[in-house]
């Protein structure tokens, strides 16, 4: 039972991170019809500049949580001005085009890895701990950064979520991510749409960047991994769905926890793949997913 | 198929022969060590790191008079590839290296894969290789031109395993977890054996991917066996760190082993105060007594152009351009094949201070491995202490 | 079937294959090997792009090809024609069981199952002793006696199999893929079972990454786990995008210049991938149609001008 515990604990932990970033990329997708592969890189900047600005900030003799703060907003703010740049001068040019927009976002990727190691620098940055100790949760030990997080995630995702469903901005985006066409009828314009939903997810990718600086490994190639999750959980939940990322991403934590435990994390990776395939040949368009 | 795309081929593999032969012309007195190595993702910062330390000791030797034989005087150039460790791109590297740019010393390569794709062609070419890559299968007498830059598993794993079992013999089993890779099942093989040996039982040994960024799980699961001792054998310092402080959140107490852990910077980046205790057993300390001025001097200059502390993989490269120089003054001759038949015998001064030879007939049936000297260090307060520092016997 | 312009595709091949005659420096013939390899891959991904869908999985095949024929060589001791053969075969029977499942899976669906495939098989291999695991198989040679006429086997292997896909495109084959990514339902309607034929596309295209994984192995004689990931679709469909997917040239001509592009950007060390990376940003910005839909442009402007 306790094992039980933490492992869910556990699977919730890197669950929120997965949904930060695979809400992104549904986001992204639904409104523009893209397969954005530099997503990750987005995410990648937002940790970096915490990292290099967390302990230069607190050198100055700023306490380390308000460092972290002001961290947080500046690493924000690089990454949504990269991910601007990247709209207004690629993918603004491919929207509703996926193989062209495909190949634009992979050589970026390549573009982007080499300026990131060559900014950055290939060593691992430390990140001084901004919340310290832990908590028991049922028995459980979590630390006390970790479980910010998850407080932190499930408020941007529940901010998302009334944002989306509540405000004129998000029945919009809504209405353009189930047909452009129809919506444009209507007087909503699709451009604006566009660029409001790929800012939206850039901010979701430097958020959950940002926040993970303090408790994982931050090197240029950090966004990859989280990537591929991300992008597994959104097959898995249906592409342009919202819940079906949420459950994406859960799902995924969970069989990447247990399997860990349970096997081994190199197993667990494969049984991550044999869980997409399964859920494909049942629902071809993912657990969520419509039109 | 159009006729231009071929007329392109044609054109620039003429360009390149016209390069090749420009290059011949004024490469006299430079001798070209090629380096095979990762320039790119995760491994970028040890790559980099080689190629700084090939350059730094071409430097010296420049600066000390050069390679002097037969009365003439050469000068090293350190030529470096990306092989971004994966055997493509390490047969792409070699290529470059052998059929273009006509190197015949491989002053080191790093990563199993490549290196396996490198020495296919470089011993059949007559080309002296230096290597950090680990596998057993990578040395012998099939590889007469083939030699180890570094210690390896097999040398630095029987006697730091040796050294904890004597200051923790109530410790009776061990969880091991490695990286999914060449270097990540060697050295389990080896600690397996060594552990089982020492009467140590073995209660799990998992692998996970390179490039894995959350390691709750995998600690949940070490720290439910109930380890007396974990052996993050040949993790890379970040991740060993992380999955130290995972461990540590979840209470687990006991003696931490990174059998080949190689420094401390990045392991406490991610680790923080889990990280005491620490033994591992391929550290270079740069702040203890031990360290020459010398080795701060490159090592400060290093931390200024990487952002760490050099490790014993990128020092191998610094060793290995002395090995080549030595054997070309003992040979008199820049022909490879006469430089590799005397490597073995020669010994040079390396860059932990020592006289280094060959050896290795007992493991690999062939001398073919630099006698460096093993150092076991443990963290204390945060930062590494020598405890033992072990020269191999034996040839 | 219409005209095939045969005699390009003669003069094409003839005067690709008498160029790998001439090349007697080791490492040209190693890049023209490249070029010859990468063309396959590049042909094969864009014949799925055919029907509509973006094969990521061709990584996947391109290296269960070079496997199958690494096993068939180092533990098997297969004579080389046949070991070449196992190369394509493997991959074209996994392809048929991979694409009955996914291929029911469209367009965004399709392509990242076939990512998320290509980094399962790797991981596969990896765990597997009897294939080298991570460091690997070696020591897998071409006979001795080909070893100096190994660019012009590879470039007419690969010349062939392209003008294969090619007489398969211009047939009514070739027609019903494009029917089916034009409108699938039509399709539909006027009897055709889609499914099938789309495996039937899948499978032909899954047979010529196959070979190109086997012609890869040959080349290098040492293959990884790390050979085969995502990036050598990536990369194909780079060749396709910058040369140009509206026609079976496209894809050589990207490959011709992407990988020659790739040889002197490895001299970058760490600046390869900015330089790689922008090279295929700025021709996707500035190039919609790829390198041949500039040169039919500008020989269109140019004859116009002419009348």
């Amino acid at each position: 039972m306790q094992t039980t515990i933490q492992l869910i604990l556990t699977s919730l932990q890197i669950g929120a991170v997965y949904i930060l970033f695979s809400l992104g990329l549904t986001l992204i997708f639904g409104v523009m019809r893209i397969v954005n592969f530099a997503h990750g890189h987005l995410f990648a900047v937002s940790a970096l500049v915490v990292a290099y600005t967390v302990p230069w900030l607190a050198s100055g003799g700023i306490p380390v949580l308000p460092a972290y703060l002001l961290s947080v907003l500046a690493g924000v703010s690089v990454a949504m001005a990269l991910g601007f740049l990247m709209y207004i001068f690629g993918f603004r040019g491919f929207r509703r085009d996926m193989v062209g927009s495909f190949i634009l976002s992979i050589g970026l990727v390549l573009l982007l890895d080499g300026i990131l190691l060559k900014t950055f620098g290939g060593a691992v940055r430390p990140v001084p701990e901004i919340l310290p100790g832990t908590v028991t949760i049922l028995g459980a030990a979590v630390t006390v950064q970790r479980f910010a997080l998850c407080v932190a995630a499930v408020v941007i995702t529940g901010v998302l979520y009334l944002a989306l469903t509540r405000t004129k901005l998000g029945k919009a985006l809504r209405a353009v991510s189930i047909d452009h066409e129809a919506a444009m009828m209507q007087g909503i314009p699709y451009n604006r749409m566009a660029l409001a939903g790929f800012m939206i997810a850039s901010a979701l990718a430097a958020l959950a960047g940002a926040l993970i600086a303090p408790v994982t490994i931050v090197s240029p190639v950090i966004g990859a991994d989280y990537l591929i999750k991300g992008f597994i959980a959104v097959i898995v939940g249906g592409l342009g769905s919202v819940p079906g990322a949420i459950l994406g991403g859960l799902f995924v934590a969970a069989i990447e926890t247990f399997g860990a435990f349970y096997f081994d994390p190199s197993s667990a990776s494969i049984g991550i793949f044999l869980l997409v395939i399964v859920v494909l040949l049942v629902r071809p368009k993912g657990l969520l997913g419509h039109g | 198929m159009t006729i231009t795309t071929r007329m392109k081929s044609l054109a620039f593999g003429t360009s390149l022969g016209l390069f090749a032969t420009l290059g011949a012309a004024n490469a006299q007195e430079t001798i070209k060590l090629g380096l095979s190595i990762p320039l790119s993702g995760a491994g970028a910062i040890w790559g980099k790191g080689s190629e700084f330390m090939c350059k730094k000791a071409a430097q010296e030797i420049a600066q000390a008079g050069g390679v002097k034989v037969e009365g003439k005087t050469y000068n090293f150039e350190c030529l470096a590839y990306d092989n971004k460790y994966n055997a493509a791109e390490g047969t792409r590297v070699a290529q470059t290296l052998l059929n273009r740019d006509g190197v015949k010393f491989i002053a080191g390569s790093l990563g199993t894969a490549p290196v396996q794709a490198l020495q296919s062609l470089s011993e059949r070419q007559g080309v002296v290789m230096f290597t950090t890559a680990w596998g057993s299968s990578i040395k012998g007498p099939k590889f007469p031109l083939t030699f180890t830059q570094m210690n390896t598993a097999f040398e630095i794993i029987p006697p730091l395993i040796r050294y904890i079992h004597g200051l923790h013999p109530e410790a009776k089993s061990v969880a091991m977890l490695n990286p999914n890779d060449a270097t990540g099942r060697e050295t389990e093989g080896v600690s397996k054996k060594v552990w089982t040996d020492t009467g140590v039982k073995i209660l799990s040994s998992d692998f996970y991917e390179r490039g894995t960024t959350e390691f709750q799980p995998i600690a949940a699961r070490i720290a439910s066996l109930k380890p007396e001792v974990v052996d993050l054998a040949s993790l890379p310092p970040a991740d060993a760190g992380v999955v130290l402080r995972e461990l540590d959140v979840l209470g687990w107490k006991g003696v931490k082993v990174i059998a080949v852990g190689t420094g401390v910077d990045g392991l406490k980046a991610t680790g923080g105060n889990a990280i005491e205790g620490v033994y591992m057993g391929a550290a270079v300390i740069f702040d203890g007594p031990t360290a020459t001025s010398q080795q701060k001097a490159i090592n400060d200059e290093a931390r200024g152009v990487l952002g760490e502390s050099l490790n014993s993989i990128q020092i191998g490269f610094y060793d290995s351009v002395y090995a080549i120089k030595a054997a070309m003054e003992k040979a008199q001759s820049i022909d490879p094949k006469k430089v590799g038949a005397v490597l073995a015998d020669v010994s040079f001064t390396s860059f932990y201070g020592n006289k280094v030879d060959f050896y290795g007939t007992g493991t690999y049936g062939a001398r073919q491995q630099m006698r460096l000297p093993v150092s076991i260090s443990q963290v204390q307060d945060g930062k590494l202490v020598e405890k033992s520092r072990i020269v191999p016997e034996g040839n | 079937m219409d005209n095939l312009k045969l005699p390009w595709w003669l003069a094409g091949t003839a005067f690709a294959l008498a160029a790998t005659f001439l090349v007697r420096d080791a490492y040209i013939a190693s890049v023209v090997n490249l070029i010859a390899i990468a063309a396959l891959t590049a042909a094969s991904l864009r014949f799925v792009m055919l029907m509509g869908e973006l094969n990521f999985a061709t990584a996947a095949f391109v290296g269960i090809g070079a496997y199958a024929t690494g096993a068939a060589i180092t533990i098997l001791n297969w004579p080389f024609l046949a070991a070449l053969l196992l190369g394509g075969v493997v991959a074209c029977l996994v392809s048929i069981v991979f694409g009955y499942i996914t291929l029911r899976t469209k367009g965004p669906y399709f392509l990242l199952i076939g990512f998320a495939f290509t980094e399962a098989v790797r991981i596969l291999y990896s765990k597997s002793s009897a294939l080298g695991g991570t460091s690997g198989m070696i020591g897998i040679f071409p006979p001795a006696a080909l070893d100096a006429w190994m660019p012009t086997f590879i470039m007419a292997v690969s010349a062939l199999l392209i003008f294969g896909l090619y007489v398969l495109e211009r047939s009514d084959f070739g027609k019903i893929l494009t029917a089916i990514r034009d409108n699938e339902n039509v399709a539909r309607t006027v009897g055709l079972d889609i499914l099938l034929c789309k495996i039937a596309c899948f499978a032909a295209a899954s047979f010529a990454a196959g070979i190109a994984g086997s012609l890869h192995a040959f080349a290098n004689n040492v293959i990884s786990p790390g050979d085969f990931s995502f990036l050598v679709a990536a990369f194909a469909l780079a060749y396709v995008k910058v040369g140009g997917e509206d026609n079976v040239v496209g894809p050589v001509v990207g490959s011709v210049l992407l990988v020659i592009l790739g040889s002197y950007a490895l001299g970058l060390g760490g600046q390869e991938h900015i330089f790689y990376g922008g090279a295929i940003v700025l021709a996707v910005l500035a190039l919609p149609h790829g390198v041949t839909g500039l040169a039919k442009r500008g020989f269109a402007a140019l004859s116009g001008r002419g009348r």
